[in-house]
């Protein structure tokens, strides 16, 4: 028992290992191991099985997760909702002087005009994330899945100006804003999708959250399941034209590697 | 060939109008949120994975997390131990997880590990040296595993015992515990 008591136990030697001792504990141990061998031992021992786990932890968990790429556009998208819907608790208005107020009103006054369609513009700095249904609800050419899955319709083919012209007619921006957007297939060639007007919409370069490099990847796995028999090309085309982030959450969210 | 216009679609169309109401703050609390993702993502994963929750549910709980991390600081809240606070949230949200699905807490590292080695002996070495420490790590309890891996990711005791709700000491004595049980099973 008294040979028990002269050592160390494993809590301290853990403790002191990981620097959770306070300087007066600490110091006390490390005249303990500097003088007995045994200690040392046990503490070298300690170290290298919390090293082995940790190692192996990683190792076990890092190759079962998903990429971050689209879990990160998820939560920028969802933060940007939130500070558009709830605003920050410090700008509530009732904080605010009745000056602030009082400019706040008329920036909303300005912006509201401002939105009001005048000629079938739209306001300048709008921002179109999804596409709308009356404008562009999608659509397709005939085409088997094998044509699909060789890639046959693989390649987006560049929109005539013609008729990206009218894609930005129709949905009222400006020939002035017209440089801030690309005319994008709502549903991909290569799934099918046609090059005519009602697959084609006017993609924001600005969107930071939901952009074109995002729906590259829906696009990438929807081909995949539609390929690998996991999914209909039909369902495909329809989600991906009804609501595609709504897609990307639902194919993508925690799933790459469905 | 004839073109199909095959469904009707959704209407939602967003103005950029919000952001600019929310200003410079809100665009950089959003930055950091999400240099603060990129850092502790996989941290907050690995320990959801450990405490036993599939990676569909773990990844959703990270999204979770980071939004209530969003709030918090658009609240102004305290700002010192963020990664105490991650952790504690992740912890909370995966018990609550595991209870909705009913599950008993899952073993760990069901999936096999991908080993590198080239040299057979050694990847037969290693399988056999890591499926040990695996079987030790799924004996363990409950919380002495949630504390196992919150201290794998790097947690100090003090963070732990604030996540798990647990003493200083409780978490020394567990943790002492569980590496003396894999020390003795790496020796066999």
């Amino acid at each position: 028992m008294e040979r028990e008591k002269f050592h160390l136990s494993d809590e301290e030697l853990l403790m002191a290992s990981d620097g959770e001792l306070s300087p007066r504990s600490a110091k006390n141990v490390q005249s303990h191991l500097a003088a007995c061998r045994s200690c040392r031992a046990r503490m070298r021992v300690i170290e290298e099985t919390i090293a082995d786990f940790v190692d192996a932890s990683q190792a076990a968990f890092d190759s079962r997760l998903p990429l971050a790429a689209g879990p990160r556009a998820l939560l920028q998208a969802q933060m940007a909702a939130i500070a558009a819907t709830h605003p920050s608790r410090r700008l509530r208005w009732t904080t605010w002087s009745p000056w602030v107020l009082a400019a706040a009103c008329l920036a909303i006054i300005c912006v509201s005009v401002s939105l009001i369609p005048r000629g079938g513009r739209s306001p300048r700095h709008a921002v179109v994330v999804i596409p709308r249904s009356n404008l562009t609800p999608g659509a397709v050419v005939l085409v088997s899945k094998e044509q699909v899955c060789t890639g046959e319709h693989a390649n987006n083919r560049p929109v005539p100006v013609s008729t990206r012209r009218r894609v930005f007619q129709a949905y009222g921006i400006p020939d002035a804003d017209a440089r801030s957007y690309e005319v994008d297939y709502l549903i991909t060639p290569a799934l099918g999708g046609s090059d005519d007007i009602h697959n084609l919409w006017p993609q924001s370069y600005s969107a930071s959250a939901w952009n074109a490099h995002v729906k590259d990847q829906l696009e990438e796995q929807l081909r995949g399941m539609v390929c690998s028999g996991d999914l209909d090309l039909t369902t495909a085309q329809r989600e991906i034209s009804r609501d595609w982030i709504a897609a990307y959450k639902k194919y993508l969210h925690g799933t790459t590697q469905r | 060939m004839a073109d199909i216009v095959p469904t009707s679609a959704s209407i939602l169309v967003s103005t950029g109008l919000a952001a600019e109401s929310t200003g410079g703050a809100a665009a950089q609390l959003e930055r950091e949120v999400v240099q603060l993702f990129d850092a502790f993502r996989k941290p907050v994963l690995r320990y959801l994975l450990g405490i036993g929750l599939p990676v569909e549910d773990a990844e959703e709980i990270v999204q979770e997390v980071f939004l209530a991390l969003f709030q918090h600081l658009r609240r102004g809240k305290a700002r010192h131990n963020l990664r105490g606070w991650m952790f504690r949230v992740a912890h909370n949200l995966g018990l609550k997880k595991r209870k909705q699905r009913g599950m008993i807490p899952g073993a760990v590292g069901q999936h096999p590990v991908a080993d590198p080695s080239p040299n057979p002996e050694d990847q037969y070495a290693n399988a056999q040296q890591q499926g040990r420490l695996l079987a030790v790590v799924n004996a363990l309890s409950e919380q002495d595993r949630a504390c196992l891996f919150l201290r794998a990711e790097g947690l100090r005791y003090r963070e732990i015992t604030q996540t798990l709700g647990m003493s200083l000491g409780a978490v020394s004595i567990s943790l002492a515990r569980s590496i003396a049980r894999i020390g003795r099973a790496a020796e066999r």
